[in-house]
């Protein structure tokens, strides 16, 4: 809510720039900017239209003479329909600015001299919503006579400096002049002077046409009325209506101004009904029936829920409580008596009731974040005081209730002790309770205790945490030094997990792969593409969009989505990896188990060409490499091993593996199917993917050193032919087993199948190492192995030694 | 010609010859040929049996000398001839040091992990354990236990992606406060925990907002701990990530779960305070939100709120990486274009 300063200064002397204020009220209080309206332009100037007659070559323009204070008159040519003789209006003189750059020069209209320009409210920096109707497609006219020459916008409030408070929830006390009065006076240290509203008891008659009534008091606390009669509706007076569109309200006419008004002032809204549109001599508070219909003021029609709350005449409709009037008993100018409506209404009903129907308002507002219920009665009697100042009234009757809840005032204890304790401060009894005094509340202390009470119009304020806050934001959080906490040592640190994962991501960091972050929601489509596990997908309630749906159940979509990404961009060759959460549903299970994973991508070279090489495009055996570093850092107790599978749709059935340890299955490792890939816009690629989880298990090998051999190793090469289905990796299992104690490596050096060996079968190469730790091998020993080794190969794979 | 002139006959000679060497194997060679058993100075002290006996002792010296000397001569012309070898091979082997490099590059860590990492660091190095906490979590904890009832308009502020009625992605990684508070042994020493890591809100993506970003929570529970430790613990860290100079000040404000709340702003680190863009002319920057405990939330949580007290606070890694590094679009972290990426190697 914007803060007039000049409003302001009724209540408390304002003595501090609107900047001055704004930042000390942030500091303070609420966050705050300043606003000044009218920045920029000037020459306008009240004008009195002394002859009018029309243009002689236009058949809607006018010209007018018009008075500006000065010893002649100026003549204007004015196009607007409303304009007429003895007029009071707002002239731009030669060379005024307007809003948005906008320049006023004297000039000629089809041939008639002009010397400026007849105003409306909106082209002088009102938004056209907020200019009363009647002014909204021509000039505007001040509704009593003006000095002319006087400066227009002064007295439309369009040069008002305002402080605007933007609120949180817990402090809709400001959402009112009274209780922003008192706000910013407690950072100044001045109390307000807030004048409290009295009846004209003259007018004032027992009798009463209305009874209402509250179906449930829980949802509507209080819930009073007013008659009046005999009233005449009107326009407003100007410093009434000013004050209005300065907070984005549109005057409509003196009663709905004075609603309005009192709104502002006390932050409680106000509704008026004309009292000879009811149908029925009750008004009651109730929820509404499911598919009632309710017309509003601008005829739009709504229907209704059983959670709607509203106040009714029998059947007929008069407003959504809180939210807003309907058209059937709205207040136009021909009508005569009147009802006032001061009310407090459950702030969720209300707002749940504007959400539904796209209704939130000034008065929804409010209420969704509370009134202070102390002032319902009074800020009635208000409104009837503001529509009889600006216009007649015959009588008022007496407060009709429909529900009335006493107003208590909060009572906090505390202790100064403990008080201080939570600030960090030493303040003296003294200093807290005058801070106390500052904000209008009132403390008692009894040694270190304090009782302090609170007015009803600080309800926010329940314990003493409230009381700490209030004490500190008031004495200034730029007081406070700042220390660190005190007590017992701790170790702080990483989880063990935590630990793991960081490693497994530095051994891809080392080896050349980017890290990247992704999106855990994905689309239908994604959630499916790499869900090996076939888990229970997970899908959002209520999801914004098709493309972020699902939790994924791995990393390797988004990957592929970075890799597209990237080469759409021609970075063609890259190679990242992702660390983060999957989401893995047991069956029949509501909750998804979150699971790390680590995931990569390479697609592209590995090298590229350059004047001392030639370029390599990545294949299956440098992930592979990638793969089995970041297993060698796992510290794990387990024998990994990679199983050729075809079973993963979207990779390459001749080119991907599970990864398993000890036979279980960790992950895998592949190249993506070239359908996939086509379908994804990218390049070969190659993806793999491990459970980091289940990898933490294994970690648990004990490392016990062993001297490094002092004894020399001897090595063996072998060349043999066998048929192409054999893997190499039985061929080396079958070494190993057969290799004896002594046998520590096997490389294969050569593979070849060409046309030089025999069809169908493929000739590799293995390099053999032996080595006794603790003495010289003699060749005996070594041949010996080695031929055991050829012998089961021979048997086994049928090989050719070469 | 007396043994003695035949003697520094050969000196002169080897000397000489050693002199005239082009090549390591010449010198070789004459050393074997001159100071060998068969060279011709053993011959000559053949002739020794000649020499008058007083007379030996003066030739034997005269020998000697003359081996040492040619000796001298070959090892000085060898040494020469090496250093010559030398020049010459290095002269050879020059190269172009401007040529391109075979790279060998490390990847780069995510600059959001950078960040979160330095500000994780920052905090172990003050005792503090790192918790990450769980992405689905329950109403109860997200919400509930923070002080956010269901009806609360603060549930409003935080479009939240359901699961189910009770569970949800979580929106706010305050939500490990709860488990954190209700499962920590208060007779080994205070609570002080930070919980760093994803969170989801139902919120279209554009440059400055994200339906998935990061936040990290912070929260310190004993028996002694206020407003004041709360200031010097973020006026540390704020130095820590932005620089030495930096002031923080706070503001009020409001959150359900901390009371008193205050919004927390940085000296600007680009202006020092004078005023520029990034600040909007104000010499500030808020960067976090924070506050002490709500007893309600020490009281849900099973912790007397009359004998403790807590400090709490929330940051943002992607406000943070953005102002520290002039980044304009909060979905650059999440396109993962690898010269985005690339440009932070090593930043923190
Ligand atoms: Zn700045």
């Amino acid at each position: 809510m914007k803060i007039s300063l000049s409003w302001l200064k009724e209540y408390i002397p304002v003595t501090h720039t609107v900047e001055e204020i704004a930042n000390k009220v942030s500091l303070t209080g609420i966050e705050s900017s300043p606003v000044k309206l009218g920045q920029g332009l000037d020459k306008l100037v009240v004008g009195h239209i002394t002859s009018i007659k029309p243009h002689p070559d236009s058949d809607h323009l006018n010209v007018c003479m018009v008075d500006v204070g000065e010893d002649e008159d100026i003549q204007i040519v004015c196009g607007a329909p409303n304009v007429a003789n003895g007029q009071y209006v707002i002239v731009a003189r030669h060379g005024a600015h307007l809003p948005e750059g906008k320049r006023i020069k004297h000039g000629k209209i089809r041939g008639i001299e002009s010397n400026g320009m007849i105003c409306g409210l909106d082209e002088i920096g009102v938004p056209e919503k907020y200019v009363p109707e009647a002014f909204q497609n021509g000039i505007y006219l001040f509704p009593e006579a003006e000095k002319p020459g006087a400066d227009a916008l002064v007295l439309l409030g369009l040069t008002d400096e305002m402080v605007d408070l933007d609120i949180t929830p817990n402090r809709a006390d400001t959402l009112g002049m009274n209780g922003a009065a008192w706000e910013i006076g407690a950072t100044y240290n001045e109390k307000p002077d807030i004048k409290s509203a009295e009846l004209d008891e003259s007018k004032v008659n027992g009798s009463v046409d209305i009874t209402a009534e509250v179906d449930d008091e829980k949802l509507v606390p209080d819930f009073l009325l007013r008659e009046l009669k005999n009233i005449t509706v009107g326009e407003s007076p100007l410093w009434m209506q000013r004050r209005l569109w300065n907070q984005n309200i549109q005057p409509v006419n003196n009663v709905i101004d004075s609603a309005n008004y009192v709104m502002i002032e006390y932050g409680q809204p106000i509704q008026a009904y004309d009292l000879d549109k009811l149908q029925e001599s009750n008004v009651v508070v109730r929820n509404a029936k499911s598919g009632e219909k309710f017309t509003l003021e601008d005829k739009e029609e709504k229907v209704l829920s059983h959670n709607d709350l509203i106040v009714a005449s029998g059947s007929q409709i008069l407003g959504l409580a809180g939210v807003a009037g309907g058209i059937d008993a709205r207040v136009t100018a021909d009508t005569k008596n009147i009802l006032l409506e001061s009310a407090v209404f459950d702030g969720a009903s209300v707002r749940k009731s504007a959400q539904r129907h796209d209704l939130r308002g000034d008065a929804s507002n409010r209420y969704e974040k509370g009134v202070d219920n102390g002032k319902v009665s009074e800020a009635l009697v208000r409104a009837v005081q503001l529509v009889e100042q600006t216009g007649n009234v015959g009588s008022i009757s007496k407060e009709i209730v429909g529900n009335k809840t006493e107003a208590k005032p909060t009572v906090i204890k505390g202790s100064i002790s403990h008080i201080n304790h939570l600030m960090g401060l030493e303040l003296s009894s003294d200093e807290i309770m005058d801070i106390f005094d500052r904000l209008g509340f009132e403390a008692k202390q009894d040694g270190d205790n304090v009782t302090v009470t609170i007015p009803t119009r600080r309800y926010d304020m329940s314990i003493e945490a409230d009381l700490v806050e209030e004490v500190i934001r008031i004495y200034g959080y730029e007081n406070l030094k700042g220390t660190l906490p005190s007590g017992m040592e701790t170790s702080g640190g990483y989880s063990p997990k935590r630990e793991f994962g960081n490693k497994l991501r530095n051994t891809l960091l080392g080896q050349g792969l980017d890290e990247v972050i992704n999106f855990a929601l994905l689309s239908k489509a994604e959630v499916k593409d790499f869900n090996i596990k076939e888990t229970d997908l997970t899908k959002l309630l209520h999801p914004m969009t098709e493309d972020h749906e699902y939790l994924r159940t791995s990393l390797v979509p988004g990957l592929i989505n970075n890799v597209a990404y990237n080469q759409a961009r021609n970075n063609n060759d890259i190679a990242i990896f992702e660390q983060a959460r999957v989401f893995d549903r047991p069956k029949g299970e509501d909750r998804p188990n979150e699971v790390e994973y680590i995931s990569g991508a390479v697609s592209g070279n590995i090298a590229n060409d350059s004047w001392n090489t030639t370029s390599k495009e990545v294949d299956f055996y440098d992930v592979k490499g990638i793969v089995e570093e970041l297993l060698s850092f796992t510290n794990a107790k387990a024998h990994f091993e990679y199983v050729a599978t075809d079973q993963i749709t979207n990779l390459h059935p001749g080119q991907s593996a599970l990864i398993t340890a000890d036979g279980q299955r960790v992950g895998y490792i592949g190249k993506l199917h070239p359908s996939y890939q086509k379908e994804h816009n990218v390049n070969d690629a190659f993806v793999f993917e491990l459970n980091v989880d289940e990898l933490f298990d294994l970690n648990k090998r004990k490392v016990q050193s062993q001297a490094a051999p002092k004894y020399p190793s001897v090595s063996r090469d072998l060349a043999i032919l066998v048929g192409k289905e054999v893997e190499s990796g039985q061929i080396v299992n079958d070494i190993f087993n057969n290799g004896g104690k002594y046998l520590i490596d096997a490389n294969i050096f050569d593979l070849y199948q060409g046309s030089h060996v025999k069809p169908g079968h493929k000739s590799l190469g293995y390099h053999l190492v032996f080595q006794n730790p603790n003495d010289t091998l003699t060749d005996e020993t070594v041949e010996q192995a080695f031929d055991v080794i050829k012998e089961s190969l021979v048997q086994k794979f049928n090989v050719e030694i070469r | 010609m007396s043994l003695n002139d035949k003697l520094k006959d050969l000196r002169k000679n080897g000397i000489n010859e050693a002199k005239r060497a082009e090549r390591l194997q010449e010198l070789n060679d004459l050393r074997v040929n001159l100071l060998g058993k068969k060279g011709p100075i053993t011959k000559a002290l053949r002739g020794m049996k000649d020499v008058p006996a007083e007379e030996r002792p003066e030739i034997g010296t005269l020998a000697n000398n003359v081996k040492k000397d040619i000796q001298l001569a070959i090892e000085e012309k060898m040494s020469e001839l090496n250093e010559q070898m030398i020049a010459k091979k290095l002269e050879e082997e020059k190269i172009d040091v401007t040529l391109p490099a075979q790279s060998r590059n490390i990847g780069t860590r995510h600059i959001l992990k950078q960040t979160i990492e330095d500000i994780e660091e920052f905090f172990i190095g003050l005792g503090y354990r790192v918790d990450a906490g769980h992405e689905v979590e329950e109403d109860h904890y997200n919400f509930e236990r923070l002080n956010i009832p269901k009806d609360h308009p603060a549930r409003d502020m935080q479009d939240t992606f359901y699961l189910t009625d009770e569970l949800l992605m979580r929106t706010q990684t305050s939500a490990q406060e709860g488990r954190d508070m209700e499962s920590h042994d208060f007779s080994k020493g205070p609570l002080k925990v930070i919980s760093p890591g994803v969170v989801y809100r139902r919120d279209d993506d554009d440059a400055t907002h994200s339906h998935q970003f990061h936040q990290i929570e912070g929260l310190v529970v004993d028996k002694n701990v206020s407003m004041a430790d709360l200031k010097g613990t973020l006026e540390a860290l704020c130095r820590h990530v932005f620089g030495p100079n930096r002031e923080i000040r706070f503001r009020p404000s409001y959150f359900p779960f901390t009371e008193p709340s205050v919004e927390v702003d940085v000296s600007c680190f680009n202006c020092n305070g004078q005023g520029c863009r990034i600040c909007k002319y104000t010499g500030w920057i808020e960067v976090l939100g924070a506050g002490l405990s709500h007893p309600n939330v020490l009281e849900m949580s099973g912790i007397d709120s009359t004998v403790y007290s807590g400090i709490a606070f929330g940051l943002g890694p992607e406000r943070f990486a953005m102002l520290k590094y002039g980044i304009t679009d909060i979905r650059d972290f999440y396109l993962n274009d690898v010269r985005f990426l690339e440009q932070f190697k090593g930043v923190n």
